[in-house]
C-alpha cells in the first residue's frame, strides 16, 4: 500500500504539469490583458510598458512558463493583480465560506439520497418508488436560477422564512444565511444522486448471487444491507468522493446570489477581470485536490471491497 | 484522519470567526454590485473603491452636496487657493485640528491619530508618482507638477525611493500650508484634487502595514473601517469617526431642495449618522428585494424591475408610493457612443458614410428598449450638468432620419449598401452589449449596412481599439469631473497613442487650437463658447455617433432624509439621516 501512496503521489507532479501548460496557454491565448485593467482608463505607454516588465511580461513565453511551474511547486502566487491582495490570505478566507455552504449541502444531499435510494431500490417498482422517480425527474429538470428566484421571492422576501442574501462572520450568525442556499443545493442535487444511487443499488440486487441467496432462503432485508447495500458502495464511493475536491470551490451561482464571499465567487472574478495569479492558484488547488480525491477514492475501494488490493 | 479533522475545523473555525456587533438604530444600509477591490487612495480607479475610499480619506476639495451646477468647495482646504499671475503656482491652506483615525501606526501618539499636515499630501503624492508603487492615479500628476517626473524617474532607477527628496514644485511651506507650482496653468487641476486618489495617507501607515495598507485604511475622514467585521467581497462597516472634526450640513442648495426637505437638517454637524454598511449584492433581484424588504435604505431601480417601480410616464407607481418610498433621479455625466476608427480605409476618409450611418440609428428605440427610457439621446459629447453643455443644440447628424440616411448613403457611393463590405463592430461581452448590437443589426440593416459583432471583453476591447483593428466599437465615458474639457479630450489628437483616450485617432488643427485656448481660460461664458464650438466641430465630422447621456434613478425609504443623487462625491452618506422611529414602524 505504501509504494502504491508515493506511486499516485508522484503522479501529481505530471498532472500538475498539464494543468498549468493548459492554464498558461488558454491564458496568453484567450484572456485579456491584465495590465491595462491594473492601471485603469488613463493608463499611459510608459506605465504599461514599466508594468509588464515588472510582472515579466515582455520576458519569453518559456521563461513565463518556468516562472509560473516554479509558483506551482511553492504554491507562492504572489498578489493578486486585481485587489493586490495576498493570494493565500485570499483563498484561505474564501475557503470557508465555500467549504461550509458546499459540505452542508454536501453532507446534507447524500444522506437524504442514501435514505430515499434505499427506500426506493427496496420496494422498487410499487408506488413509492415511482413517486419518488417522478419528482426527481421534475426537480433535475428545474434549473438552478429558478430554484434561486423563487426561493429568494417566495421563501424569503414573501414568506419571511429566510434572509435574502448575505453572510455573517462567526457561529451560528452565519447559518442562518446558509440556510436557504443549502436546502436549494439540496433541492438541485437531490434528483440526480436518487437516480444514480437507485441504480447502483438495483444493478446489484439483479445479480446472481442475490438469487441464490433469496433461493437460501435469506430475508429480504438481510439481502439488502448485508450483500446488496455492500457492493452498491462502490460505483457510490466513486461518484461521491470525486466531488469532494470541488466542495472548497462552493457553488459561483449560489455565492453570487447570496452574497456569500467564497472561492467560487474569487475564482469566476478573477476570470472576467484576467487576475491570472488567481487563476494560477485556484487552478493548482482543484488539480491537488483532484489528485488526493481519486486516491482516497481507491484507499476507501480497499475499505468497501476486500478483494482490492492496492499495488 | 485526526489531521483531516483538525483540517476541517479549522476551516470550519475560518468560516465562523468573530460574531457581528448590532447596528445602531441609525445605520446606513446601501448596496453596491460589485466588490471593492481596495481602500488604498493610490489604486482606487473604478467606481465602489471610490465609494468607499471616499468615505475613509478625504481630499482637499470636495463638490457641493446640493449646488448645480456642481461646485467646489474646500474640505482639507480652508478655502479655495491662493493662485498667482501666472496661474502656476496655488498655495492651498490646511485646515487646523483635522486628526487622522487612531490606529496602532501612530507609535509616537500611543495609537491616537496625529494632526493632519501639508507634508502628508506631498507624501501622499509622491506616493502616487513613485513607480514601485504603480499607483493607477498617477496620470492625474504626470507632466503636471514641476519636479515630480524628475523625482519619478530618481525612484524608478533606485532601489528604494527616498521620500524625502524635494520636489520644486510640490512644497510644504509649513504645518498648514501646501504651494504647487504647475509646469503649465490647468483651470482642470483643482478638479483632480477632488478625486480620492489624491487624499493625504500617513507614512507611519503605510510604513506599518506595507502591501496590507489597502485593508487597513487609516483616514481623516467621517467613518473608520471596521476591520474585523467587514469583509470587502461581501459587506463594509463603516462607523461614525469619534474624532471627527466640526463639519456642517450645507446650509444652500439648489432650487428645489428645500421644497423637497434637504435643506432640513441645515448647519447641523456631520455625519448624521452612526455607521454605513455597504453590502455587496452583485445581482440585481437580491438587491431589489432587500430594498423592497426594508433591508436596504436606499438602492438604485434594476433593469428588469424598472416597469414594476417606475410607470410609463416615469413616476413611481402608487403601491410604492404610498409606502412613502420617494424616487430621485440625476442625470449620470457620461456618455455613450459608437466610437468609429478613422485611419479605417473605408470609414476614415468618407464623412458621408459617417453620417448616413449616424442619421440611421434610432436613439429613442435604443433608450427604450435597452434603458427602459432611462437615458437621454446625445447629440454632442457634453452631457447635462457639465459646464459647456448646450441645451438649445440640435445635432443634424444625430436626428434619426432613415430617408436622409439612405440619401447619404447613395452620396457616399453605397447606395442601399451596394459595395459596402461588412463592418466590424466591437462590443464589450455583457447582456446589455448582446442587445444593443442585435437592434443596431437592425437598424443599419435598414440601409444596407451589414455588421459583424465581435464581442470583447474590456482588456480585449482596448486593445483592438489601440491596435486599429476595429472598426466600430461600442464604449462610453463617465466624467471624471464636471468640466466638459474631459470629454473634449477624447478627440483631442495630442491624446492619439498606444493607450491614449483619442480612440478615434481624430486629428483637426483647427480643433486641437480651440482646446488649447480653452485649457487657459477660467470657468465662464467664454470658455463655454469655445466647448460648444469644438463641441459642433465633433458633431459635423463624427469620429463617434453619440448614443445617450444616461440617467440615475434610485428609490429611497421614507424613514432616509436628505438623499440626492449625484454623480461625484463619494461620502454622500455622511448627510443621510435615518428616522428610527419611521424604521421601526413601516419596516
Amino acid at each position: 500500500m505504501g509504494r502504491y501512496l508515493v506511486r499516485r503521489l508522484l503522479y501529481t507532479i505530471p498532472v500538475l504539469f498539464g494543468v498549468s501548460l493548459i492554464v498558461f496557454i488558454l491564458f496568453h491565448g484567450v484572456a485579456g490583458d491584465p495590465v491595462i485593467i491594473m492601471l485603469g482608463k488613463h493608463a499611459s505607454e510608459m506605465q504599461v510598458r514599466e508594468l509588464r516588465h515588472e510582472l515579466g511580461f515582455d520576458q519569453s513565453l518559456g521563461l513565463q512558463f518556468l516562472n509560473y511551474l516554479k509558483q506551482v511547486a511553492t504554491f507562492d502566487f504572489g498578489r493578486s493583480f486585481a485587489t493586490r491582495e495576498n493570494i493565500g490570505s485570499m483563498i484561505w478566507n474564501g475557503m470557508g465560506p465555500s467549504f461550509l455552504l458546499a459540505s452542508l449541502g454536501f453532507f446534507s444531499t447524500l444522506i437524504l439520497s442514501l435514505i430515499i435510494s434505499i427506500a426506493c431500490a427496496f420496494y422498487r417498482g410499487r408506488w413509492f418508488d415511482r413517486g419518488v422517480g417522478f419528482i426527481c425527474v421534475v426537480g433535475m429538470s428545474v434549473s438552478a436560477l429558478a430554484y434561486i428566484l423563487f426561493g429568494q421571492y417566495v421563501l424569503a422576501f414573501q414568506w419571511g422564512w429566510f434572509p435574502i442574501s448575505g453572510y455573517e462572520n462567526g457561529f451560528p450568525a452565519n447559518l442562518k444565511y446558509l440556510a436557504m442556499p443549502v436546502l436549494i443545493w439540496v433541492l438541485v442535487s437531490l434528483g440526480w444522486d436518487v437516480r444514480f444511487f437507485r441504480a447502483a443499488l438495483l444493478d446489484e440486487a439483479y445479480k446472481d448471487y442475490v438469487r441464490t441467496a433469496r433461493s437460501k432462503g435469506l430475508s429480504e432485508v438481510t439481502i439488502f444491507y448485508k450483500h446488496i447495500l455492500k457492493n452498491a458502495m462502490i460505483p457510490i464511493v466513486t461518484y461521491v468522493v470525486i466531488q469532494v475536491p470541488f466542495l472548497l470551490l462552493g457553488s459561483f451561482l449560489l455565492e453570487s446570489f447570496f452574497s456569500i464571499p467564497g472561492i467560487g465567487y474569487i475564482t469566476v472574478d478573477a476570470i472576467r477581470s484576467s487576475d491570472f495569479p488567481v487563476i494560477k492558484a485556484t487552478t493548482t488547488l482543484i488539480s491537488i485536490m483532484m489528485v488526493f480525491g481519486n486516491l482516497l477514492t481507491d484507499i476507501i475501494y480497499t475499505l468497501v471491497d476486500p478483494r482490492v488490493r492496492l499495488r | 484522519m485526526v489531521k483531516l479533522v483538525l483540517f476541517l475545523g479549522c476551516l470550519l473555525g475560518v468560516a465562523c470567526s468573530s460574531p457581528p456587533s448590532a447596528n445602531p438604530p441609525n445605520t446606513v444600509n446601501v448596496a453596491m454590485p460589485a466588490r471593492v477591490k481596495t481602500l488604498d487612495p493610490a489604486y482606487s480607479d473604478d467606481r465602489y473603491s471610490n465609494l468607499s475610499v471616499g468615505k475613509i480619506y478625504e481630499t482637499l476639495f470636495q463638490y457641493h452636496y446640493l449646488k448645480r451646477p456642481y461646485v467646489l468647495e474646500g474640505l482639507l482646504a480652508d478655502g479655495m487657493p491662493l493662485i498667482s499671475k501666472d496661474r502656476k503656482t496655488l498655495t492651498f491652506k490646511i485646515k487646523k485640528g483635522v486628526t487622522f483615525h487612531d490606529d496602532p501606526c501612530f507609535v509616537a501618539t500611543q495609537g491616537k491619530g496625529r494632526e493632519l499636515l501639508a507634508s502628508d499630501f506631498a507624501y501622499a503624492w509622491k506616493r502616487l508618482a513613485d513607480p514601485k508603487v504603480r499607483s493607477s492615479g498617477w496620470w492625474i500628476f504626470d507632466g503636471k507638477i514641476v519636479g515630480l517626473n524628475d523625482w519619478r524617474k530618481k525612484a524608478g532607477e533606485s532601489k528604494f525611493t527616498d521620500y524625502s527628496l524635494d520636489v520644486p514644485g510640490l512644497k510644504a511651506l509649513d504645518d498648514h500650508t501646501l504651494q504647487i507650482t504647475l509646469t503649465a496653468s490647468s483651470e482642470q487641476f483643482l478638479f483632480s484634487l477632488a478625486m480620492p486618489f489624491t487624499s493625504p495617507v500617513p507614512k507611519e501607515a503605510v510604513d506599518l502595514y506595507g502591501e496590507d495598507f489597502a485593508r487597513n485604511p487609516v483616514g481623516t475622514g467621517p467613518y473608520i473601517y471596521r476591520r474585523k467585521e467587514s469583509n470587502l467581497n461581501s459587506k463594509i462597516i463603516l462607523d461614525r469617526n469619534p474624532n471627527y472634526r466640526k463639519e456642517y450640513y450645507p446650509k444652500e442648495g439648489a432650487p428645489g431642495d428645500r421644497e423637497n426637505g434637504l435643506l432640513e437638517d441645515a448647519g447641523k454637524p456631520l455625519p448624521r449618522n452612526d455607521r454605513v454598511v455597504i453590502h455587496i449584492i452583485e445581482e440585481d433581484q437580491p438587491n431589489w428585494l432587500n430594498f423592497m424588504s426594508g433591508k436596504l435604505d436606499v438602492a438604485g431601480i434594476p433593469k428588469d424591475n424598472f416597469s414594476s417601480a417606475v410607470d410609463e410616464v416615469g413616476n413611481l407607481r402608487p403601491e410604492l408610493s404610498k409606502a412613502g418610498v420617494k424616487l430621485i433621479r440625476e442625470p449620470a455625466s457620461d456618455l455613450t457612443f459608437m466610437g468609429i476608427n478613422l485611419e479605417d480605409p473605408i470609414l476614415g476618409k468618407n464623412k458621408t458614410l459617417r453620417q448616413a450611418i449616424s442619421r440611421a440609428i434610432d436613439e429613442e428605440e435604443t433608450i427604450r428598449f435597452l434603458y427602459n427610457g432611462r437615458a437621454v439621446p446625445a447629440l454632442g459629447p457634453i452631457p447635462p450638468g457639465v459646464s459647456g453643455y448646450d441645451p438649445s443644440f440640435k445635432n443634424p447628424n444625430r436626428t434619426f432620419n432613415l430617408i436622409e440616411a439612405k440619401k447619404l448613403m447613395a452620396k457616399a457611393g453605397y447606395p442601399e449598401g451596394k459595395g459596402l463590405p461588412e463592418l466590424v463592430y466591437y462590443q464589450e461581452q455583457s447582456t446589455t452589449g448582446r442587445q444593443y448590437s442585435e437592434v443596431l443589426i437592425r437598424q443599419l440593416g435598414a440601409i444596407g449596412v451589414k455588421l459583424k459583432i465581435v464581442p470583447s471583453t474590456w482588456p480585449d476591447l482596448i486593445k483592438a481599439i489601440h491596435a486599429h483593428r476595429t472598426q466600430l466599437f461600442g464604449m462610453g465615458w463617465g466624467a471624471d469631473y464636471p468640466d466638459g474639457e474631459n470629454f473634449l479630450q477624447l478627440f483631442y489628437s495630442r491624446n492619439i497613442g498606444e493607450f491614449g483616450t483619442n480612440y478615434f485617432s481624430y486629428k483637426n488643427g483647427e480643433f486641437d487650437s480651440l482646446y488649447e485656448q480653452a485649457l487657459r481660460l477660467p470657468d465662464g461664458a467664454a470658455r463655454n463658447k469655445l466647448y460648444q464650438k469644438m463641441a459642433r466641430m465633433v458633431a459635423e465630422d463624427v469620429p463617434a455617433i453619440f448614443s445617450s447621456h444616461r440617467i440615475t434613478y434610485g428609490v429611497v425609504h421614507p424613514w432616509v432624509k436628505n438623499v440626492k443623487n449625484g454623480s461625484f462625491g463619494n461620502a454622500n452618506q455622511k448627510y443621510y439621516r435615518i428616522d428610527p422611529a419611521i424604521r421601526a414602524k413601516l419596516q
